[in-house]
């Protein structure tokens, strides 16, 4: 299991913050400061008495935040393998500052919406938030494009370090990120709301609130957005087969992803609910 | 949660850092780390969660003093007020603590500086930096903690 090594430093994790901070000090600040900002927000949550949608105000912003903050942190801790001197450049620093930005006016459009009551998301009542939707899209589709970069420099990077399988494996789950993620939300975003088809009384799955009675579209947008942590764990486990095995199977695995969250997307439009076994 | 529950729970937490500062001499380290950080921390968390969820609802702003006290007839707002109160007068009673300690004063004199910054803050403030300026014209000063 050298190449795990690669990924968690030998001496243990109690390094990887430095090691994170080394590598993408810019995502890694910033996962670190959205980590914290979850207190504040679940301590919101506990005296709030506002809902929107049935839900607390505050879960939305808790739900961006856990997301983002895994999606720079996940950013810099596959930051190593990039290919050598790329996060060194004016460029890159440039782009990377360029992300940073996007995903702090996110958070902070959809914080002070729900600290506003205002919706977030699908809200045109009126010229101005129409706009201010629209420009989160483009902003949202900017944030999520450091996948695409991280993914294919990773891909074309040849002295990463790391078992072939495992690299696949991280590269084309940053990829299938973007690919993925940007036609399911794109299609969520046109409609007027994340759910299809009646009748929606608000039963749901526990923790993810996922409908359990009509299509819901966040579903797909969940699997496709979480490739790029799904896909490298399963490339942790091709470490323990036959060398030759495992790039095949890691084409196969990211091949079976991508039908999953083509299924589920699917199933969401057709308006049927996630595991309908579990009525 | 009503705002009173929150008021009952917060008054005590900041006594039990204003009890540890007055008892400081006996575990400097402990009494700071705990009436210096972990008491404002679990208070500006507070006062954060009652912002976020009350900001919106509360009538009135800063820009003027008639403002001003609207915003505090909003029960929730009156109350974060009160929690920033505790969270950064305690913080400037810990910092006045580590200060005294720092230049030796001795702890007799820092006490009703605390009594004063926990009553009314600024005066206690005051009082701790006359003192302060005062001792500082005695032989000269040990080094910095």
């Amino acid at each position: 299991m050298t190449a795990t090594v690669a990924i968690f430093p030998a001496s243990g994790t109690s390094q990887l913050p430095n090691r994170l901070m080394a590598d993408e000090p810019r995502f890694t600040l910033l996962g670190v400061v959205l980590a914290f900002a979850l207190i504040p927000v679940f301590a919101a949550m506990a005296v709030e008495t506002r809902t929107y949608q049935d839900m607390n105000v505050w879960m939305k912003p808790a739900k961006f935040m856990i997301s983002l903050s895994l999606y720079t942190l996940n950013l810099a801790l596959f930051a190593r393998f990039l290919p050598a001197g790329m996060t060194a450049r004016r460029r890159y620093r440039a782009y990377s500052t360029f992300v940073v930005l996007c995903i702090l006016a996110e958070m902070i459009w959809i914080g002070g919406a729900a600290a506003m009551g205002v919706g977030s998301h699908f809200n045109r009542s009126t010229p101005e938030l129409a706009l201010i939707y629209t420009l989160m899209g483009v902003i949202a589709i900017s944030l999520t494009t450091a996948s695409l970069v991280f993914g294919i420099a990773i891909l074309r990077n040849r002295a990463s370090g790391l078992a072939p399988g495992l690299r696949l494996s991280i590269g084309l789950g940053l990829v299938l990120t973007f690919v993925l993620t940007v036609p399911v939300a794109m299609t969520m975003a046109m409609g007027t709301g994340h759910l299809v088809g009646t009748p929606q009384t608000g039963a749901m799955l526990p923790v993810m609130g996922w409908s359990r009675e009509v299509g819901d579209l966040r579903i797909a947008h969940f699997f496709a957005t979480h490739a790029m942590q799904l896909l490298p764990l399963f490339g942790l486990l091709t470490l323990a087969l036959p060398r030759h095995l495992a790039v095949p199977a890691v084409w196969t695995a990211a091949a079976g992803y991508a039908a999953l969250v083509i299924a589920t997307f699917v199933q969401a439009l057709a308006g049927q609910p996630f595991l309908q076994w579990m009525g | 949660m009503p705002p009173e529950t929150l008021f009952q729970f917060a008054n005590p937490l900041a006594m039990t850092g204003w009890l540890a500062l007055a008892l400081s001499p006996l575990a400097p380290r402990l009494a700071n780390a705990y009436a210096g950080f972990v008491v404002p921390v679990i208070l500006s968390v507070g006062y954060a969660a009652l912002i976020l969820a009350f900001w919106s609802s509360a009538e009135g702003g800063y820009d003027s003093l008639a403002n001003v006290m609207r915003l505090f007839d909003n029960p929730h707002a009156a109350l974060a007020g009160w929690v920033h109160f505790l969270a950064f007068d305690l913080f400037v009673g810990a910092w006045a603590a580590r200060r005294a300690r720092a230049e030796g004063v001795p702890h007799i004199l820092v006490l009703p500086c605390l009594g004063l910054i926990f009553w009314f803050g600024p005066i206690g403030f005051l009082l701790f930096l006359v003192l302060r300026a005062g001792l500082s014209l005695r032989a000269p000063k040990p080094t910095e903690a």
